[in-house]
């Protein structure tokens, strides 16, 4: 059965060989380059002490670049149009299925190698492109501490490959459901999409109870360690009542970061919004106003990645057996 | 008698197939016996189809009893390897060549003559190295069903297999089949709508209608159960006491009546003569035919 499904997509696996390839020279190329740039820059920065600054002056990278590996984030989608939709539905578009139902072979061990190798391939596909990701943001990472942020996040480390391995099942689940390629490749982008945005925005944040940090008005907010991924902020006020502009919607101005919703702080404040910062900041914290960060730590980034990744190869597993319930029990 | 030294190889029993609303087949009840070549006949979407599909497992009875070389259909190895089928679409791997599909079965099956595929299909001047999409449909129709008989089952079930094939390779390969199944342990059940061609080859009828079978039976015996009645138009009341009527057209002054003998016709108003296949065939298609009749005269047109 192996020797079938080789038989079958051998083209296709060249062809995508060939797209990690010439990915791969790229990021390999310009990470290079990247990197030394970067010790370059800290050695210089170190000779002359301005290196709490360096985040500032150094960009690394090309716009089009960063663009083209931010962009990476669609290649788990990508699989599973290509690899996940057509694996079942052409078979059944083209009756071959019951070519290969017809010989001495169980439809689930027909399906059990085909589906197999194709998950394979993708957490393959999936790790070598968010491996080369990884190394080539290393070096953005050290200085910017973004790996953590929504958008980073999803292209780094192990998520990709689970994000691949469920994309490739969504599109094997709705090939076989649907028996048609065109529709299966359309709610495989529908709704890996939106799984993807809701969990993303609505979920990822709350995988563990985040660290909320006051802070006084009369200073800047603090900057936790490393990575650390800034969830929200807002302003408590003397009597305890939280206002942030999330809840709120008005016009808010951000302090350092924090929203601050405007319309719902003293009057004698608002004025000073435009005039000062540090005017205005005085002007709350002696209304007894104070401000707090919620956010989650840099040191829990990689239990982040495992829940998530975790979520989504859970997604996974349940579609492919759905999947398997479909091809053994429904009519050929 | 017959039962011990011929098995069945298919029984079925009251088998039926409901699709949401449609019922493609209803209570069928027959039985094929090993070594036979079986007619299966009758109008579009009479559920010959849905039969073959059933007797491959490729579909799920929703009431009634099969039993194929002993057991119900189903995905096991063992079984498969004894199953032939060849689908009305002929499906195969657009993109893959003869050879590949050679290949193909070689992998997936535990028996599996190589050699006669490419034999058979060397003989047909059928490039075993071009792309099957590339192939003509008769072409297709070989190398499927050469496929089919490479598996060397004991049970070959095909689904109009001889519709894309011209006159020549139509009876070249009938005269292949009856050869494989001459060679002893093979049964085979092909519709079609070719009865001239059915006729030439096969020892066994069964005739769907209307989603239910008509007839089934070794043609010989099914022909000697009938007879044709002409005489004077007149009341038929007598002859459907003592026969079963199928079928009856009548002229102004002339009847013509096919009967199920169900005793010594008395009456010598009415002369008896025996009946062809083609006549018994399309009598009973004609029953249940109404608006549909009018594909029937596609069959004359390949006498």
């Amino acid at each position: 059965m192996t020797w079938l499904v080789w038989r079958q997509h051998r083209n296709q696996t060249y062809l995508a060989a060939a797209a990690l390839a010439a990915f791969a020279v790229l990021v390999l190329i310009t990470g290079r380059q990247m990197a030394s740039q970067y010790h370059s820059a800290l050695t210089s920065c170190a000779a002359s002490h301005t290196c709490g600054n360096l985040a500032n002056t150094l960009i690394l990278g090309t716009p089009v670049l960063s663009l083209l590996v931010t962009l990476t984030v669609v290649v788990p989608c990508l699989l599973g149009v290509f690899w996940g939709g057509p694996l079942v539905a052409r078979e059944f578009e083209t009756g071959t299925s019951q070519f290969a139902w017809m010989q001495s072979i169980t439809r689930s061990r027909w399906l059990a190698v085909k589906v197999g190798w194709a998950l394979l391939a993708a957490a393959a596909w999936g790790g070598a492109v968010s491996a080369l990701v990884t190394w080539w943001s290393s070096p953005v990472n050290a200085l910017n501490h973004q790996n953590f942020q929504p958008g980073q996040f999803d292209i780094q480390g192990i998520v990709p490959v689970g994000y691949a391995l469920f994309a490739v099942a969504l599109g094997i689940a709705a090939g076989t459901l649907l028996r048609r390629t065109l529709p299966a490749l359309a709610v495989t982008i529908g709704v890996f999409t939106f799984l993807r945005l809701v969990i993303g925005q609505d979920l990822r944040s709350h995988y563990l109870t985040a660290v909320t940090t006051p802070f006084s008005f009369l200073h800047a907010p603090p900057s936790p360690k490393g990575s650390y991924w800034l969830v929200s902020g807002g302003v408590v006020g003397p009597a305890g009542q939280v206002a942030n502009s999330h809840a709120h919607g008005g016009p808010g101005v951000s302090f350092g970061g924090v929203p601050v919703p405007i319309d719902n702080m003293p009057s004698a404040c608002r004025v000073l919004v435009f005039q000062s910062p540090l005017k205005f900041g005085s002007c709350l914290a002696a209304h007894g106003y104070r401000g707090f960060i919620t956010y989650q730590p840099a040191s829990r980034y990689w239990a982040f990645q495992g829940i998530e990744t975790g979520i989504f190869v859970l997604l996974a597993a349940a579609l492919i057996a759905v999947t398997a319930i479909a091809v053994t029990r429904r009519d050929a | 008698m017959m039962a011990s030294s011929n098995p069945a190889v298919i029984q079925t029993c009251g088998l039926s197939k409901r699709y949401r609303k449609v019922t493609a087949l209803s209570e069928a009840t027959l039985t094929v016996p090993q070594g036979r070549i079986s007619a299966l006949i009758g109008p579009n979407g009479a559920g010959k189809t849905t039969l073959l599909r059933l007797l491959a497992g490729l579909a799920r009875p929703t009431g009634g009893e099969v039993a194929v070389l002993g057991g119900a259909p189903r995905q096991d190895p063992a079984f498969l390897a004894e199953i032939g089928f060849v689908a009305q679409e002929i499906p195969l791997y657009r993109r893959l060549s003869a050879e590949d599909h050679i290949g193909v079965g070689a992998h997936l099956n535990p028996r599996w003559d190589a050699a006669s595929v490419r034999q058979r299909l060397k003989g047909l001047n059928i490039p075993l190295d071009q792309t099957v999409g590339t192939l003509s449909g008769g072409q297709r129709a070989q190398v499927a069903l050469s496929l089919t008989l490479a598996k060397r089952p004991r049970l070959l079930l095909l689904d109009e297999p001889v519709a894309a094939l011209d006159p020549l390779a139509r009876r070249q390969f009938l005269a292949h089949l009856a050869e494989a199944v001459a060679g002893g342990g093979l049964t085979v059940v092909l519709s079609s709508h070719l009865l001239a061609d059915l006729e030439r080859v096969c020892d066994h009828l069964i005739l769907l209608a209307a989603s239910r079978v008509q007839l089934c039976g070794d043609i010989d015996t099914v022909l000697a159960e009938h007879q044709v009645l002409v005489g004077p138009r007149k009341d038929t009341t007598a002859i459907e006491k003592a026969h079963t009527l199928v079928q009856a057209t009548h002229t102004a002054r002339q009847s013509t009546l096919l009967i199920r003998v169900g005793g010594p016709v008395v009456d010598p108003a009415w002369e008896a003569a025996d009946v062809g296949l083609e006549e018994l065939v399309l009598g009973y298609m004609g029953q249940h035919a109404g608006p549909a009749f009018s594909h029937l005269t596609s069959v004359g047109e390949d006498q």
